[in-house]
């Protein structure tokens, strides 16, 4: 059963790295990097992480979790892995960090995300002469990266469902308002509806600022046992709800056109399976932190994870219905990856965490709950945290 | 990073099992896969039924006819051969039979595109073995 999960794990400590268009140092480094500090931070020792997990890049190996354990001095490995798709492998690893401490596989386990992709080219970028898989039945025609991909499910969205580019536009402004208060945030300067709408087409009907930053950094969590995180230095973030979604005949991102409905989204279904783990309902949170690629996604995630019904997440926005402090369920407090950085959706689960401790630069007030959702439209991942048990 | 990508419009790998659409394309005919075990149409090609999980389908001969489902057009960064005819249009076309496609319509500007509009399937040669399925409008 799900909730088998529920509250038998926490995160004890977190870290990150500067968010910058170039740091200058390897994946490897920077994930060593955050790991220190979020152990530091719980204050744990490197050698007494026994399990590691990561969201990973095909091709990317520089920081498996091989190279990671040997370069942290850690005495042993018990349990690890590294999780594709993505965006919707955000919670991923911290999913399977509690799985295995929760069922004593391990006691101390460290999950990460390192990527350089401010510095770095993009994936697409990368393709051969000659294409597999699905793409070769779309790189042919021009279609080949994921803001194309997003543009034309996009175009069908607003088309279904009468959403307009000035609700997409609305959820860039407001995370562009909440990271103006975070000192991490890459982007801080306020922007106007106005300022997306004129911002440059990049995949008709998405505009420069509807696409998330390109930065490189690190970050990192560390949990533990719920009956040891309480003798630890930091308020735990109790793991209360954790789950993977894929739903039926899914693709990529590309493959949602394919599908006969294509809004039957893999959030859908992840979002069934973390509220039933955490015993717990969209009214129940205090604080959203979506993955938000392109702005977009963010109205997706409202509806699949109950905020609003389908077709409704655009008016929701508009009204002011996730802007910080006064709406319904404010949504990336910390900017997101609009705003703060592109850690495919990584640093989302750290922003769960400082609402939890009330450390955030746009603090919920009396926050007790906290849903962290990985991207919608791939095989995701979403995670529920909680003040107290 | 503009010198280390691809200049050439990028093809498809050839594989066993996407052959029969290639081969059906150069010949001029729209051929997609049906599933033996309960007659769903299915695009792309796939070993197993996602519907019913059989492992048997036949190549089948569509009508071609199809409306247009969604479009964009994709504006820089863009790999070099789109680059140089940037914008360019994209567009994911409904079969009548129900499959989706990617595809580039011809003839229509994208300011004339109309999601629904009449389309029916038409061949483009781009290499000595790829033939695109495109579509215009019907």
């Amino acid at each position: 059963m799900t909730e088998s999960i529920r509250d038998k794990t926490a995160i004890v400590g977190i870290g990150t790295t500067e968010y910058v268009k170039n740091i200058g140092r390897s994946e490897l480094e920077t994930s060593l990097e955050a790991i220190h500090q979020a152990l530091d931070e719980a204050g744990l020792t490197p050698a007494e992480v026994d399990a590691i997990y990561k969201i990973e890049t095909p091709g990317e190996d520089g920081n498996s979790e091989l190279n990671v354990a040997r370069n942290l001095g850690a005495d042993n490995l018990r349990a690890w892995g590294g999780f594709g798709y993505g965006g919707g492998g955000a919670c991923a690893p911290v999913v399977y960090a509690a799985m295995a401490v929760a069922t004593g596989m391990a006691s101390v386990a460290v999950a990460f995300r390192a990527r350089n992709r401010g510095s770095g080219a993009r994936p697409w970028s990368k393709m051969g002469a000659r294409v597999r898989e699905t793409a070769a039945f779309e790189a042919p025609y021009g279609l080949v990266s994921p803001v194309q991909q997003l543009a034309l499910v996009t175009r069908r969205y607003m088309h279904d469902y009468g959403a307009t580019s000035e609700q997409f536009a609305r959820v860039s402004v407001t995370q562009r308002q909440n990271a103006a208060r975070n000192p991490r945030a890459f982007f801080r300067d306020p922007i106007t509806v106005e300022d997306v709408l004129s911002s440059r087409m990049i995949a008709d009907p998405l505009h420069l600022l509807d696409c998330s930053l390109e930065t490189d950094g690190a970050c990192a969590v560390v949990v533990t046992s719920a009956e040891r995180a309480r003798d630890l230095q930091q308020t735990p973030a109790y793991i209360s709800g954790a789950s993977q979604g894929m739903g039926p005949r899914h693709y990529m991102m590309n493959g949602l056109l394919y599908k006969e409905d294509p809004f039957d989204l893999p959030s859908i279904y992840a979002a069934r399976d973390v509220y039933a783990s955490a015993g717990l309902g969209p009214a129940d949170m205090d604080v959203a932190l979506f993955y938000d690629v392109f702005s977009p996604m963010v109205l997706w995630q409202l509806e699949a994870y109950g905020f609003c019904k389908r077709g409704e997440a655009g008016a929701f926005v508009e009204e002011g219905r996730i802007d910080w402090p006064d709406g319904d369920i404010p949504v990336n407090t910390h900017g997101g990856s609009l705003s703060e950085a592109y850690v495919h959706g990584f640093n989302h689960v750290l922003e769960g965490v400082r609402q939890i401790r009330g450390t955030s630069t746009c603090q919920v007030e009396d926050a007790s709950t906290a849903l962290v959702a990985a991207a919608a439209v791939v095989p995701s991942s979403a995670l529920i945290l909680r003040k107290a048990p | 990073m503009t010198q280390d990508m691809i200049a050439s419009r990028p093809l498809p790998e050839i594989t066993d099992l996407t052959e029969p659409f290639w081969a059906a394309a150069k010949d001029r005919r729209l051929e997609i896969q049906r599933c033996d075990g309960c007659g769903t149409f299915r695009f792309p090609p796939e070993y197993g039924c996602a519907a019913c999980g059989s492992m048997l389908a036949t190549w089948t001969k569509v009508s071609g006819r199809a409306e247009l489902y969604t479009w964009t057009e994709a504006h820089p960064p863009l790999l070099p051969y789109f680059m140089e005819r940037a914008p360019w249009p994209l567009a994911v076309v409904q079969l009548e039979e129900g499959p989706r496609m990617a595809t580039n319509l011809v003839d229509d500007a994208s300011e004339d595109y109309e999601i629904g509009m009449a389309l029916r399937a038409d061949f483009e040669d781009i290499s000595d073995d790829v033939t695109l399925v495109v579509f215009r409008r019907r």
